[in-house]
C-alpha cells in the first residue's frame, strides 16, 4: 500500500507517495536519484548507507521510508554548501580518508552525527561511533585524523615519514 | 633524456584527483548508474554442492507476465578464464553443477519482484554426485573426479628445485619443519558485485558497464562467450568500490549480464547481494604449507623446502598461477641458493578462489616468517639479526631468475626495529604483551603478459588541445588505489605544468588505450612508465616549437613551471599556452602515446613456470607488531603496529601511505578475524556478520615509514606499494603472541577459540611433563 | 536496490490501546520498533506479516521516570538514549549493556523492548531464503528438524540480547499489555527454553516498558560484558551480567547470560563471599563461580565458534567480574 509522506531531505520540503515497504536507502536511490548513499550488505551489517535522521545517524537498509513522516532527512549529497566541502568532506579528501570512497559517504554521516553532539572527539570516541561502519581500504587510521582534523578545523594534507635513501643499493 | 634529478611534482603527498566526487556522494559506481529504463536481472543458484544437470526448464517463467528474457548454460556453450590455457568455466552451469551457489540460469524481467518470482518458476533437474570439500577428501583414491582430465582433482602441480637442497640441509647447524593451515579469505570489498549491460539490437553493439580491475580480460571474455566481434562491444568501469583482486578476471555475472541484454534486445542491470558476491568468491584459498628450513648458528639460511597444498574450489581461474607463485615467492627477499618447492591446486566443490592481494605469497610467507622467528629463538639469535643475516644484495638474479634491481629491506628494518623500542622492549614487556616481527615482499608487474600478444605492457595516450589542458588517456583501473592520481603526477612531472591543467580520463574502450587492468601491482611501474614516455614525446614537441619560436637549439630549450627559456638566458622565455599554440600551428591538435614494455631479462627464468613470479622490481617491508593477549578469553588485541615499505619511489607518499595502512590492515584481517566458514559446500559466512572484517574500534594505530631505494627502472624509481606489507602482519601477530604468552600458533587467524583451545592444550602438556 | 520486502501495511498507532485495537484487527500483524532486528529478517525472507504495526509514534513507551519505588524505563527508549542517561548510572550492568549492542547507527533506532525481544538467533537461521531452502528449512522456520541437534524436536537457536542479563542481574520486572489489562513478571519468567517459541508474549500483547528496583551507591554494583571477535556490531558468541549486592554475610552475587541458551539465563549464587575471607578462601570462591557458570550455561552449534569456547570464555569473564567487582566493593566499603 502507498501513502503520501511529508519530509524534508537535505533542507528542502517533499512530499511523495511511498510503499509502506519501501526500504529509505532504495526510496533514496530509486525515488530522489541520491545514490551517494550506498548499499554494501544485505541489511544491517556494513554502515554504508548511514544517513542523518533528525540529526542522528540510522541505517537507510533497515529503515522504512513510510515510517519517516515529519522527519528531517540528510545524505552527503546534502553536506555540501554554496558549493564547497564540508569540514569533514574536505578533511576526508585531504587527509585521504577515501581511497574507493564506497564506504565515504556512510562514513561521513556517521562522523557528522557524532561531531553535531561531540565537537572535539578524541580517537577512542571517534573509533567508537564509527564501530559500525566497514572500511576495507584504509584501516580506519586516515579515517581518524580526517575525522579530528575537521573537529580542529585543520586542513593540511598529511605527509608519511619518509627514508630518502637514493641510490641506496640495498 | 633528462638529467636524474628530483622530481618536484611526484613525490609530494597529494589528494586524490577523484577524491571530491567521492566525499560528496556524486562519484557514480555500477549500481547508481542511470537504469529506469533497465530490466531487473536476477541469478538462480544452484542448491546443491555437486550434480550432474540434466534440465533447466524455464516454460513457466518466460510465461510470467512481465519475464523479458530468461538464460541457461545452453545459452553459452564457449568456457573462459582468465589463463588461457586453463578455461573451465561457464557463465551458467551446463552439464556439471560443481559448487553450490553456481548460477545455473538467469532472468530479466521488468521489476525486482517479477524477476525473483520467474526465478521460482524456474525447474532445475538434477542427479546429486558425492562432492569433496577439503584437499585430503579431493585427493583421496576414490574421490570424485570434478573435471575430466584432471586424476586425482589436482589442477595443476608444480616441482621446482634450485641448488642442491640436500647438501644445503646436510651443512646446516639447526633444520626445523612445520605445518602450517591458513583458513580461506576473501576480499569484501565494500562494493557488492555489479553490471549493466546494454544490447543494441538495430547495431548489434554491446556495452557493459562493471565493476572490473581488468575491463580488457572482460572485453575479450564477452566477444568470446559472445560470440561477438570485439569491435561491437564496449566495456566501460565507472567508479569501482574496491577490488583487492576479487574482479581481476571476467566474472560469471558480467557475461550473464550481457547475455540477459542481448536475449531481452535491451538493458538490464545486475546487482548481486552482497551474499551473492560473496559466493562469486576468487578469494584466497585455504592452505597447508610445510616448511622445512635449514640454517647455520649464525642465522644463515642453507636449504628451504617447502610443500603447499591449496583448496582451490571448483574451476581454475587463477588457479595455477597460484600455486605457482606460492614457489616463486620463496625467492626474492633473502639470498637462498637452495629451495625445493612442491605445489598442489586442488579443484573442491566450493565456490573458485583466484587471485587475492598479496596473492600467492601471503600464507608461505606465513609459514617461513613463523618457522624463521622459532628457530632464531633456538640459536639464541634475535629476529632482526636473522634476518640481517640473509639479505639479498641488489642488483642480482635470484635462484629462480627473478631479476633483483634495488631492495631497501635493511633500511626497513633498520626504521621499525628503532621506532617501535625493540632492542629495549622485546621480551620486557609485562606478562600477555608482547612484541613480534617480520618481513615481506611482493611484484611490480608480472614481467610476462597473460595474453602474449607481443604488444607493449602499457599503452598511454595524451592530448594536449587549444585550451592547453592535457588529457590523459589510459586503460590503468583506479579501483580506489589512487592510479589516476598517479598518472596525472606523472604527467605534471615530466611536462613541468600545474596538475589543474591534467585531465585523466580511464577505462572506456571507446575511448581509452587498452590495459592489462590492476593486478599483480603491475600499474605504477608499467603505466607510470608509459605515462612519463608519453608525456616525455609531448614535452618534445613542445620544447621543438619552442626552440623554433626562440630560435634556438631544443637541447638549450628549459622547460620548467610551465614556461620555456633557452639556458643561460633570462631575457627569453615563453608561456606555456605560447608554446602550446605554437605547437598546434604546426599539426593542429596533438596526440602522444608512451608505451612500456618489460625486458628479456626480468621475464623470469626457462623453467616450466618460470614466467610466474618474475617482475621488474620487488617492494619490501619490515614490520613489528605489539599485542596483548587476554589468556582467559584467547582474545588477542594489536595495540600498535610499525610498517615500513620501500617502494622505490614514492609518487605519492600520501597514497603510498595510505596502501601500507590498508595491506597492513588488511594483513591483520586475516590474522585474527576473517575466514570463510561452510557448512559442506555451503557458505555460511556470507555476510558481513559472519565475515568479520575488522571494525574501527580494535584496529590499531600504523606507523607508517616510507623508503625509497629508487629502483633503477621503475617510473622516478617507483615500485609498488599495495601489497607487500600484507604478508608481513600475520607472521608478526604470531610472533608477537610467541613473545607475549610463549604460544607458537600454526593456524590463521587466530581467533579467540583457536588461542584459548591452544593454551588449553599447552597447559596440559606442561602438567604432563610435570607428571612425568 | 534491495530484494523487495513482502508487501505489508505498516501501521502508526499514537497509543498503546490503539496498537493492541490494531493487533487485534490484524492477527498476523507483528509489531515493529527500531526494526534493526525484525527488518532484517524480513530482508532475509523470514516472515512476511500482512500488517507492521510500528510503536515508533507511541510517546508514552518513550518515558523514563524514576521514584522512590525505583525506576521504570519504556520499551521505546532507544539504546543510544539508554547508554547516556543519568538515571543509569547505579545500574551499571545496564548502561554497559546498552553501549555494546550492535553499532552506533543501531543503537540510535533500536529500543530496548525490542532488544528484549529481540528473536533468537543461530547459523542455520540468520540466512537468506535460498540458504535456507538450499540446506533444507529448519523448525524455526518452515521446515521439521533442528540442523543443531537433528535428534532434537527443540529449536536451539540462542537468544542474543545484551539488555535481558543486565536488567535481570537487577531484578527486572516486566511490563506487558492487552486489551486487556497488564501483567508484570519478573524479566527471566519472560523467556522460555525454546528457541522457535522463547517468549511468554501473546501475539496481541506488547511490551511496554520494565521497572527496576532502586539501586544507589550503597547497594548493588553491577558490570555486562559480552564475548566477541570484533569490538563492534558483533552479536555476543556469550554474554554476563553480573550484580554483587552487600548482604550481612558479605557479598551476593547474581549472573546473567546471554548468547549461551535460547532464554537468558539468571543464576542466584547460593552462597554469599565472606566479607572476611582470606586470599585462598576468595580463590576458591571465585573458581566455585566459574566452575558454576560452565554448568550453567549450554551452548549450542548455533555459532561457527564452538560451544566448548563459549562456554569456558562466558565462566572466565563472569569470574572476572566478580573479582573487579568484588574488589572494588572492599575498597567502597574500606573508603567508607
Amino acid at each position: 500500500m502507498k501513502r503520501l509522506v511529508r519530509f524534508e531531505i537535505n533542507g528542502r520540503e517533499v512530499e511523495d507517495a511511498v510503499s509502506d515497504n519501501t526500504l529509505l536507502v532504495d526510496y533514496l536511490r530509486q525515488s530522489r536519484h541520491l545514490s551517494g548513499t550506498k548499499q554494501g550488505c544485505d541489511g544491517g551489517e556494513c554502515g554504508a548507507c548511514t544517513v542523518l535522521i533528525d540529526g542522528v545517524p540510522r541505517l537507510a537498509c533497515i529503515t522504512l521510508t513510510a515510517s519517516l513522516d515529519g522527519a528531517h532527512i540528510e545524505t552527503i549529497e546534502g553536506q555540501v554548501r554554496n558549493g564547497r566541502l564540508s569540514a569533514l568532506q574536505r578533511a576526508f579528501h585531504q587527509q585521504l580518508g577515501t581511497q574507493c570512497g564506497f564506504c565515504t559517504p556512510g562514513m561521513i554521516m556517521a562522523a557528522e552525527g557524532l561531531l553535531r553532539q561531540t565537537p572535539d572527539p578524541d580517537d577512542a570516541q571517534i573509533r567508537a561511533a564509527l564501530g559500525g561502519n566497514l572500511c576495507r581500504c584504509t584501516g580506519y587510521g586516515k579515517i581518524v585524523a580526517a575525522v579530528k582534523a575537521a573537529a580542529k578545523g585543520d586542513t593540511t594534507v598529511s605527509g608519511a615519514d619518509l627514508a630518502r635513501t637514493a641510490g641506496a643499493g640495498s | 633524456m633528462s638529467a636524474p634529478e628530483r622530481p618536484r611534482i611526484a613525490g609530494r603527498p597529494m589528494p586524490l584527483i577523484d577524491g571530491p566526487e567521492k566525499v560528496r556522494g556524486s562519484a557514480k559506481y555500477t549500481a547508481d548508474l542511470p537504469s529506469e529504463d533497465a530490466l531487473v536481472g536476477r541469478i538462480l543458484r544452484a542448491p546443491v554442492d555437486h550434480a550432474r544437470l540434466m534440465s533447466v526448464d524455464t516454460a513457466e517463467a518466460l510465461a510470467l507476465e512481465g519475464v523479458r528474457a530468461v538464460i541457461t548454460g545452453a545459452d553459452c556453450d564457449t568456457p573462459y578464464g582468465v589463463i588461457p590455457i586453463a578455461m573451465n568455466e561457464y557463465p551458467m552451469a551446463r552439464e556439471t553443477i560443481r559448487y553450490r551457489g553456481e548460477p545455473v540460469a538467469a532472468v530479466a524481467a521488468v521489476d525486482a519482484a517479477t524477476a525473483e518470482k520467474a526465478l521460482g518458476l524456474i525447474r532445475l533437474h538434477f542427479k546429486e554426485l558425492p562432492a569433496v570439500f577439503t584437499t585430503r577428501e579431493a585427493r583421496a583414491p576414490d574421490a570424485v573426479q570434478l573435471h575430466s582430465k584432471k586424476p586425482g582433482n589436482l589442477e595443476r602441480e608444480v616441482h621446482h628445485c634450485f641448488g642442491d637442497v640436500s647438501a644445503g640441509m646436510a651443512e646446516a647447524d639447526l633444520v626445523r619443519e612445520a605445518s602450517f593451515h591458513c583458513a580461506e579469505v576473501n576480499h569484501a570489498q565494500m562494493e557488492p558485485h555489479a553490471a549493466l549491460a546494454e544490447y543494441d539490437a538495430e547495431r548489434d553493439h554491446l556495452t557493459l558497464w562493471s565493476v572490473s580491475q581488468v575491463p580488457f580480460y572482460v572485453h575479450l571474455t564477452l566477444a568470446r562467450c559472445l560470440s561477438m566481434d570485439s569491435a561491437r562491444i564496449r566495456v566501460v568501469k565507472p567508479f569501482v568500490g574496491g577490488g583487492f583482486g576479487s574482479r581481476t578476471e571476467t566474472l560469471n555475472f558480467e557475461i550473464i549480464a550481457a547475455l540477459l541484454a542481448r536475449a531481452a534486445r535491451g538493458k538490464v542491470r545486475l546487482c548481486l547481494s552482497r551474499e551473492e558476491t560473496f559466493l562469486t568468491h576468487r578469494g584466497r584459498p585455504e592452505s597447508d604449507v610445510y616448511l622445512k628450513i635449514g640454517m647455520s648458528k649464525a642465522g644463515r639460511i642453507t636449504a628451504v623446502e617447502c610443500e603447499v597444498e591449496m583448496a582451490g574450489g571448483a574451476y581454475a581461474g587463477y588457479g595455477l598461477v597460484s600455486i605457482l607463485y606460492a614457489g616463486a615467492l620463496l625467492h626474492g627477499i633473502y639470498a637462498l641458493e637452495n629451495v625445493r618447492y612442491d605445489g598442489y591446486r586442488v579443484y573442491t566443490n566450493r565456490p573458485p578462489c583466484g587471485a587475492m592481494r598479496g596473492h600467492g605469497t601471503v600464507d608461505v610467507r606465513h609459514a617461513f616468517e613463523c618457522l624463521l622467528d622459532r628457530m632464531a629463538r633456538e640459536l639464541g639469535l634475535d629476529p632482526f639479526a636473522l634476518r640481517r643475516a640473509n639479505l639479498l644484495q641488489a642488483p642480482m638474479f635470484t635462484a629462480n631468475d627473478l631479476m633483483v634491481n634495488s631492495c631497501g629491506l635493511q633500511t626497513c628494518l633498520d626504521k621499525v626495529e628503532k621506532a617501535s623500542g625493540w632492542r629495549a622492549r622485546r621480551g620486557k614487556l609485562p606478562p600477555g604483551r608482547g612484541l613480534g616481527m617480520a618481513c615481506s615482499h611482493y611484484v611490480s608487474g608480472a614481467a610476462k603478459p597473460v595474453h602474449w600478444t607481443g604488444e607493449p605492457h602499457a599503452v598511454v595516450n595524451l592530448k594536449l588541445d587549444f585550451d592547453g589542458s592535457v588529457t590523459v588517456l589510459t586503460g590503468a583501473a583506479d579501483i580506489g588505489q589512487g592510479s589516476t592520481t598517479m598518472v596525472a603526477l606523472a604527467a605534471a612531472e615530466i611536462l613541468s605544468v600545474d596538475m589543474s591543467r591534467i585531465r585523466v580520463i580511464s577505462n572506456d574502450s571507446a575511448v581509452t588505450p587498452k590495459d592489462n587492468g590492476s593486478y599483480s601491482s603491475r600499474v605504477t611501474f608499467m603505466v607510470g612508465n608509459a605515462t612519463i614516455r608519453a608525456a616525455e614525446a609531448l614535452r618534445d614537441k613542445l620544447i621543438d616549437a619552442a626552440a623554433e619560436k626562440l630560435e634556438a637549439d631544443p637541447a638549450d630549450i628549459l622547460c620548467q613551471g610551465e614556461t620555456f627559456s633557452v639556458r643561460g638566458s633570462q631575457q627569453s622565455m615563453l608561456s606555456f599556452q605560447e608554446v602550446v599554440t605554437a605547437a598546434l600551428a604546426r599539426e593542429g591538435t596533438i596526440t602522444c602515446k608512451g608505451t612500456f614494455s618489460t625486458p628479456l631479462k626480468a621475464q623470469g627464468g626457462k623453467h616450466r613456470g618460470g614466467a610466474v613470479g618474475s617482475t621488474m622490481g620487488f617492494s619490501y617491508a619490515a614490520e613489528v607488531v605489539e599485542v596483548s593477549v587476554d589468556e582467559a578469553t584467547g582474545q588477542i588485541s594489536v595495540d600498535k603496529v610499525w610498517a615500513a615499505l620501500d617502494c622505490g619511489f614514492a609518487i605519492n607518499p600520501l597514497a603510498v601511505e595510505g596502501q601500507i595502512e590498508g595491506s597492513v590492515w588488511m594483513g591483520m584481517g586475516q590474522a585474527l578475524s576473517e575466514e570463510t566458514r561452510f557448512v559442506g559446500g555451503l557458505a555460511a559466512h556470507a555476510n558481513l556478520l559472519d565475515y568479520r572484517v575488522p571494525t574501527a574500534v580494535e584496529s590499531p594505530d600504523i606507523k607508517v615509514f616510507i623508503v625509497e631505494s629508487i629502483d633503477p627502472l621503475g617510473p622516478f624509481g617507483a615500485k609498488e606499494a599495495g601489497e607487500g606489507a600484507l604478508s608481513g602482519f600475520p607472521p608478526a601477530l604470531v610472533n608477537a603472541v610467541a613473545d607475549a604468552i610463549g604460544l607458537d600458533s600454526d593456524v590463521l587467524p587466530m581467533t579467540p577459540d583457536r588461542v584459548l583451545e591452544a593454551l588449553i592444550k599447552a597447559r596440559r602438556a606442561a602438567a604432563r611433563r610435570r607428571i612425568a | 536496490m534491495s530484494a523487495p520486502l513482502p508487501e505489508f501495511t505498516l501501521l502508526h498507532p499514537h497509543d498503546v490501546d490503539a496498537a493492541l485495537a490494531a493487533a487485534k484487527a490484524h492477527p498476523e500483524a507483528r509489531f515493529v520498533a527500531g526494526g534493526t532486528d525484525l527488518l532484517v529478517n524480513m530482508r532475509h525472507g523470514i516472515g512476511a506479516p500482512d500488517t507492521l504495526i510500528s510503536l515508533s509514534r507511541i510517546k508514552a513507551l518513550r518515558r523514563i521516570s524514576a521514584t522512590d519505588d525505583g525506576l521504570f524505563i519504556g520499551a521505546g527508549v532507544t539504546l543510544a538514549e539508554l547508554a547516556r542517561h543519568p538515571v543509569l548510572r547505579h545500574y551499571e550492568a545496564i548502561r554497559d549493556a546498552a553501549c555494546v549492542v550492535a553499532g552506533p547507527s543501531h543503537r540510535n533506532a533500536a529500543t530496548l523492548g525490542g532488544n528484549l525481544c529481540l528473536d533468537t538467533r543461530c547459523l542455520y537461521y540468520n540466512q537468506s531464503d535460498w540458504w535456507r531452502h538450499s540446506n533444507g528449512y529448519c523448525l524455526k522456520y518452515r521446515g521439521e528438524i533442528c540442523h543443531v541437534a537433528p535428534r532434537g524436536k527443540r529449536c536451539r537457536a540462542a537468544f542474543c540480547g545484551d539488555m535481558a542479563p543486565a536488567l535481570m542481574v537487577h531484578g527486572a520486572r516486566i511490563e506487558l499489555a492487552t486489551a486487556d489489562g497488564t501483567r508484570h513478571l519478573p524479566l527471566e519468567a519472560f523467556y522460555l527454553e525454546d528457541g522457535a517459541a522463547h517468549l511468554v508474549l501473546a501475539p496481541d500483547e506488547i511490551v511496554t516498558g520494565v521497572y527496576l528496583p532502586p539501586n544507589d551507591a550503597d547497594s548493588a554494583r553491577s558490570a555486562y560484558t559480552k564475548i566477541r571477535i570484533r569490538q563492534a556490531i558483533d552479536f555476543p558468541l556469550a554474554g554476563v551480567a553480573l550484580a554483587c549486592d552487600p548482604v550481612a554475610e558479605g557479598l551476593r552475587f547474581r549472573l546473567a547470560f546471554t548468547g549461551t541458551n535460547a532464554r537468558p539465563v539468571l543464576v542466584d549464587l547460593p552462597e554469599a563471599l565472606d566479607s572476611g575471607a582470606n586470599d585462598a578462601t576468595r580463590d576458591d570462591y571465585f573458581n566455585g563461580l566459574e566452575k558454576l557458570v560452565q554448568r550453567s550455561v549450554s551452548p549450542q552449534r548455533t555459532t561457527t565458534t564452538q560451544p566448548h569456547y563459549r562456554r569456558l570464555a562466558v565462566a572466565a569473564m563472569a569470574r572476572r567480574l566478580a573479582v573487579g567487582l568484588a574488589a572494588g566493593s572492599a575498597a567502597g566499603s574500606a573508603a567508607g
